[in-house]
């Protein structure tokens, strides 16, 4: 390695093991940035096939702990779509209160391991403190609705195993709106500590020809746009072959283009906000609490509790390709499931921090490389859920067979 | 000791006719539960539900108030998993504080659940669990036996089922049966004949018609939230007691049976291990 390469590997403070590679000049300024993911495979897209329906929510909810909400529901909608299956209104209500609590407690998460960066100890206690009292408050509600916090037993293909009762739905609701005060003051305090924080205006504000990807303003859906995908294999798309070759992902890309995910994204794409870079990926996370909370208390005031929740469905489905595109903490998260004869016959999920890899290497470029790693963080990356496989001879470790699982 | 620890016994009866006329004896476990929603105790019980036109099998459930704890009154002498319906309870139900009632090997589970960290944030919200004394317990198709085959009654006909003076007891239109107990022996389930806990003893309060006289029920208040939630609802007047020692049989039969099913346990493990089967760790 020269003196004008810096390599931080694994990158800290997120899911997975990644490594930054910077090319920098004779001030230490990044000239060219590599972002890839070393994490090892997980195989979960390949265990589910020829299993029943029911399978992939409950083995793909397993590909990560940290958003596997998002998981659980993108696989349950992916199957839901592919049988044709129109879930009760009261499930859908159910499933939207659930991720909106979830992308909640998931970005005061990333506050915890972004807080040693925008603030010193004066302030880490309170803010610790105030992210362990939200996500105490919003896992409760993901508890009770769809029976774990972590990995949900109650989310099925059909829609809900079961409704909430009167007395929970008041519970929730009394909880949450107690809750509120506390979330705006957290959504404050975040704000302010990154605006103070002393962090170049536009560190990361280099996003190339990246196009914004959010299809949903709030949870998801069933439309994805497939004919525009293209996936590029790593030897082909990152001109080092060293890093090629060790890069555990593909690229995707829309109508050829790069698509950037999660927070910023979702603001510029729904709200209008064009500003970029470091902090406005953080102010955004701060802000969409907000609009997750919101989404949340209408959800949870529309949920009719004597309603079912449950559809009689038949596994024949449509034979088509089913999509669950869901608005995961970062970004969509798309899972894809056909089934064929009653078992899954194919399955494949395009995560959201595989859509960001190939922007967050270049965005470090044009400020110094000590701050690659904050560019890195503001992505909140998530690495456990995005490998692919290759087969490699023993002998001379030469790829024999490159195929694109990304789990 | 053979009745498990216990601060106290004592013989009682619910005060309330609403709940003697469905119980099975002295509606201790309907008054208790009552009292417990009424008080803010707990916020909802999980008991052994009625299933929708199969009266004789139960169904676990979430009862939240006096009419759903009523409606789940006397003893069905077949499984009801109850602890099936804990999770649902603190989950969709909402309960952060529970009751749950419990035969003597679910409640072992329970404990089993508290200690060990099997399950997250579900075992933890029970503050009540009330056992009821329990010699065995039968398959439901054992109950079409008894009913329909040695006593020549449908079982849907039958109004109350009953185990005593040696005899399973049916009552159906004002009319009783008995079948000795020699006859019902082999329809059990095969775990209970190595269950050595007759009375429950790792619930809160332990109670069963055994010991006391007919309509009564006898209690072992065992741990500090039993004694409170009993002495209290004998203080808001729902339920009446007599001292054990001045009731017959009393407490030597409760011991003669605990003891007695001690022994048989041990005696049935140890002919399964000459066997070669395995057999679990029994207290």
């Amino acid at each position: 390695m020269t003196d004008n390469i810096k390599v931080i590997s694994p990158t800290t403070r997120q899911e997975g093991h990644a490594e930054l590679r910077m090319e920098v000049d004779d001030e230490g300024i990044v000239t060219k940035g590599r972002y890839f993911s070393i994490t090892p495979v997980r195989g979960l897209e390949k265990m589910v096939l020829n299993k029943s329906p029911e399978t992939p929510p409950v083995l793909c909810q397993r590909i990560c702990g940290v958003c596997p909400i998002p998981h659980t529901l993108a696989s349950a909608e992916a199957v839901d779509s592919t049988l044709g299956i129109e879930i009760p209104n009261a499930a859908k209500l159910l499933r939207r209160a659930t991720l909106a609590a979830h992308n909640i407690n998931s970005a005061a998460i990333h506050h915890f391991l972004v807080a040693p960066d925008i603030t010193d100890d004066s302030n880490f206690v309170a803010a610790v403190k105030s992210v362990s009292n939200i996500r105490k408050n919003v896992q409760y509600v993901v508890d009770m609705i769809a029976g774990e916090g972590i990995h949900p037993s109650d989310i099925r293909p059909g829609g809900m195993a079961r409704n909430i009762t009167p007395f929970t739905k008041d519970k929730l609701v009394t909880r949450m709106k107690a809750l509120k005060p506390d979330l705006e003051a957290h959504v404050e305090l975040i704000k302010n500590l990154v605006l103070e924080a002393g962090l170049p205006k536009d560190l990361g504000a280099n996003l190339g020809d990246s196009v914004p990807f959010s299809p949903y303003a709030s949870y998801g859906g069933n439309e994805f746009p497939y004919e525009d995908l293209t996936e590029v294999l790593p030897e082909a798309w990152y001109e080092d072959p060293e890093v090629g070759k060790r890069a555990c992902t593909q690229i995707p890309l829309l109508k050829g283009k790069p698509q950037e995910v999660g927070p910023r994204a979702n603001m510029e794409v729904h709200h209008g906000r064009k500003e970029k870079g470091v902090i406005a990926q953080h102010v955004a996370r701060a802000d969409e609490m907000l609009v997750n909370y919101n989404d949340l208390m209408e959800a949870l005031d529309a949920i009719d509790t004597s309603a079912n929740t449950m559809t009689n469905w038949k596994v024949e489905g449509t034979g088509e390709l089913g999509f669950g595109v869901m608005s995961a903490p970062r970004g969509f998260n798309v899972h894809m499931a056909k089934v064929v004869e009653g078992r899954i016959a194919y399955y494949n999920a395009l995560v959201p921090t595989t859509w960001n890899i190939p922007i967050m290497g270049p965005a470090t470029e044009g400020f110094h490389w000590e701050l690659g790693a904050h560019v890195i963080r503001a992505y909140d990356p998530c690495l456990s859920c995005a490998t692919h496989v290759m087969v490699v001879d023993d002998e001379d470790q030469s790829v024999i067979k490159n195929e694109m699982v990304r789990i | 000791m053979v009745l498990g620890t216990y601060k106290e016994a004592v013989s009682a009866r619910a005060t309330d006719k609403d709940i003697l006329k469905v119980s099975q004896d002295g509606g201790i476990v309907s008054a208790l539960l009552i009292h417990a929603i009424e008080e803010g105790i707990v916020e909802g019980a999980v008991v052994a539900g009625k299933k929708d036109g199969e009266k004789w099998r139960p169904e676990p459930g979430v009862a939240m108030t006096k009419e759903d704890i009523l409606g789940a009154a006397g003893t069905r002498y077949t499984m009801s998993p109850n602890l099936t319906a804990l999770k649902e309870a603190v989950r969709q139900n909402g309960l952060e504080k529970v009751g749950i009632v419990l035969t003597p090997c679910q409640t072992l589970a329970l404990r089993k659940l508290q200690a060990y960290p099997f399950a997250r944030f579900v075992a933890d919200k029970v503050n009540l669990a009330i056992g009821i004394f329990c010699m065995e317990n039968f398959p439901i198709a054992a109950l079409d036996t008894f009913s329909q085959a040695k006593l020549e009654t449908p079982k849907d006909d039958v109004d109350k089922m009953d185990i005593g003076k040696g005899k399973f007891w049916i009552t159906s239109e004002g009319e009783e049966k008995g079948l000795g107990l020699k006859f019902t022996h082999g329809y059990e389930q095969a775990a209970c004949n190595i269950c050595s806990d007759y009375v429950a003893e790792f619930s809160d309060i332990s109670t069963g018609s055994v010991g006391s006289p007919d309509g009564w029920s006898t209690i072992l208040k065992r741990t500090d939230a039993g004694k409170t939630i009993f002495d209290s609802a004998v203080e808001a007047g729902l339920i009446e007691t007599k001292p054990m020692d001045e009731v017959k049989p009393g407490l030597p039969l409760l011991e003669k049976l605990a003891q007695g099913k001690k022994d048989k346990a041990a005696k049935e493990l140890e002919k399964r291990e000459k066997l070669g089967l395995k057999v679990p760790l029994v207290l």
